[in-house]
């Protein structure tokens, strides 16, 4: 019973130990505006994953690069290999999916070139949140854009959020946005479903082989009472 | 296989090694769990060197090729992204073990007589451990790893007269660069080996002293059991569970302790609105920003890190068992628990409005507590033999010694 204690303090304060990092580490992070961040969940699912891609084929992809994303690994989520050969055109097959303006031009129409958005997801703090409610929170006034979550973007409105008036045409627009970050998140983490997928087996295995190693450790340690 | 055995060790003392270091090796039988933080420390030393090679093979130290090589591992590497986080968290989880091995050695009096050799060189390994840290995070080439480098190596503009000279020595060029990147790659795969050499003197320390154990008192032999296979038992029951934990971070929260930041390339023309260093640097960077001069910053970071080195000396006690059986010295143990977390806190967070003063109370308070242990362990000593120690340490002093004198007589 004592041992059993001992077992379970260890456990907890070994977990506080870690999760006191995770406090300090997510208390370290300033944001650039306070505006608050919608909270929603992100499921990854195929058909979400797909039509978020061809949002940014169509959309970002005009200035966007993504630039760790090769148009072959597209049928990781469910392309087949025919529409992948539609989008790609006459561009091999292993090169990146690049923007199709020029840096020249975009430098002078915004001032810098924007930034690839490989990682995006995971370059912000709550990427996927951020870059959910920075699309959704575009307003005009007076022919002048602003966004609430990034006071100054020069980023154009690109899902034309600003001018949405009607209520069905502000939810498609909304769910453009979750679909094209839903892509985005996984643009910066292809290999996270099969990480979690491989995790699952490893965390049970770990848990068995210490349950058997906790009985293992009583068993030999019993010969010492024994000897008494 | 016996005929092999004896022409070895006609050569080598293999057999004896094994004997007398690994089965038969005597350990006090009452260690708690506490006294698994230093294998699993090994066991986290060697899953970083391994998973570090493997990383050297694709990682390209290059200004210009790095973050994307990082990427590569991360992308197309087969299970790149295993080894990848596996080194990255396992950084975190080094510190958290070195730190509870630490805090276990503080709090029961393990550095004192005749263990004091132990403790110093434990010391050198926690300042090898932070220089290789701070190196290998500068490798991915994010922003954090740029700027975290930029920043720490700037300290050593604090240098009297030769200052700003060092600076350049230290990052071979005027600002962090490619020439930085390459030297920091070289020595981030030469100090892990020379931590093995420190970790193998640590080793041959302790197997000369033998461990410390929660009573503070030399155990008698009757006390002392085999280490194979109570303690080979106990000790992969332990990392068992810490490699539940260890798993749970890789596969699910990998991130966790990674600054968003640093997945944005290093830019030299872009400074981060906040520069955070790693959590396990945080109290010691409070305490740098506590001090209002670069120079005396240095110092007392420098201090606040070395200070542990001091313990023997300071801690005047002859009461056994630390903190277990000392009032006064465990409210002291509790204190610095405390205030070292606030003070990790206080790091955390932008040095504005009321936590500069509380980063510079806490800094005082850390410095107090190991300015006050020599008076307070004399008065605590003499108060406590006056009081009579508790019974059940009497009790165990007494026949522990009793014990060992019997064997001595034996023996003569």
């Amino acid at each position: 019973m004592m041992a059993m204690n001992n077992c379970a303090r260890f456990i907890i304060l070994t977990l506080s130990a870690m999760w006191l990092n995770v406090f300090f580490v997510s208390a370290g992070f300033a944001t650039t505006s306070n505006f608050p961040l919608e909270n929603i969940k992100f499921t990854q699912d195929q058909a979400s994953l797909q039509r978020g891609a061809k949002i940014y084929y169509d959309v970002c992809r005009l200035c966007h690069s993504l630039k760790y994303i090769k148009y072959k690994v597209l049928q990781e989520i469910g392309f087949t290999k025919e529409q992948v050969d539609l989008l790609r055109g006459d561009i091999p097959i292993s090169a990146s999916l690049s923007k199709t303006s020029s840096d020249k031009m975009l430098n002078s129409q915004y001032g810098q070139v924007p930034p690839d958005l490989s990682l995006m997801a995971k370059a912000r703090k709550h990427g996927p949140q951020y870059i959910y409610t920075l699309l959704t929170t575009y307003s005009e006034k007076e022919g002048v854009y602003e966004n609430a979550v990034f006071p100054g973007i020069k980023m154009p409105d690109a899902l034309n959020v600003a001018n949405a008036i009607d209520e069905s045409l502000k939810q498609e627009i909304k769910s453009k946005a979750k679909d094209v970050t839903e892509f985005l998140l996984w643009s910066s983490d292809p290999r996270a479903a099969v990480r979690k997928t491989i995790g699952t087996y490893v965390v049970i295995y770990f848990l068995i082989l210490s349950v058997m190693l906790y009985f293992i450790m009583k068993r030999v340690w019993s010969r010492l009472d024994k000897e008494k | 296989m016996s005929k092999l055995m004896s022409w070895v060790d006609a050569r080598f003392p293999l057999s004896k090694f094994i004997k007398e270091d690994l089965t038969d090796y005597p350990t006090p039988r009452n260690l708690s769990y506490w006294w698994n933080f230093g294998f699993l420390a090994g066991f986290v030393l060697v899953l970083q060197i391994i998973s570090g090679i493997f990383l050297a093979m694709h990682y390209k130290a290059d200004a210009s090729l790095a973050f994307d090589s990082v990427e590569h591992i991360m992308r197309e590497v087969n299970y790149g992204w295993l080894i990848r986080y596996v080194h990255s968290t396992g950084a975190s989880a080094f510190f958290a073990v070195i730190f509870i091995h630490m805090a276990r050695t503080l709090y029961y009096g393990s550095y004192r007589a005749p263990r004091e050799l132990m403790w110093w060189t434990g010391q050198g390994l926690l300042l090898l451990l932070m220089a290789t840290a701070f190196m290998g995070y500068l490798l991915p080439w994010g922003q954090m790893s740029y700027w975290g480098a930029q920043v720490i190596t700037n300290l050593f503009r604090a240098t009297p007269f030769i200052g700003d000279e060092v600076v350049v020595w230290l990052r071979g060029g005027f600002s962090i660069g490619d020439a930085t990147l390459t030297r920091f790659f070289a020595l981030h795969y030469l100090f892990p080996f020379l931590i093995v050499a420190v970790v193998l003197i640590h080793l041959v320390a302790l197997h000369s002293v033998k461990s410390s154990n929660p009573s503070g008192i030399n155990l008698a032999e009757k006390d002392n059991i085999p280490f194979h296979p109570y303690f080979t038992a106990k000790d992969f029951y332990g990392l068992g569970v810490f490699l539940i934990i260890f798993c749970y971070f890789v596969f699910f929260m990998p991130q966790f302790f990674i600054e968003a930041d640093n997945n944005i390339p290093a830019n030299p023309l872009k400074t981060p609105t906040h520069i955070v260093p790693e959590w396990y640097f945080l109290p010691f960077y409070a305490i740098l920003r506590s001090i209002p001069d670069l120079l005396g910053g240095v110092i007392a970071m420098g201090l606040s890190v070395m200070i542990f080195a001091a313990m023997p000396f300071l801690d005047r006690s002859s009461i056994p068992g630390g903190a277990r059986y000392r009032p006064f010295y465990r409210v002291l143990f509790y204190v610095f628990v405390i205030d070292v977390i606030v003070l990790g806190y206080v790091g955390a967070k932008p040095p504005t409005g009321v936590l500069v003063v509380v980063g510079q109370v806490s800094t005082f308070i850390y410095f107090g507590l190991f300015a006050l242990l020599p008076f307070l362990s004399i008065k605590e000593d003499k108060w406590l033999r006056k009081r009579g120690l508790p019974a059940e340490v009497d009790v165990l002093i007494k026949s522990e010694s009793e014990e060992i004198e019997k064997k001595a007589k034996k023996n003569t």
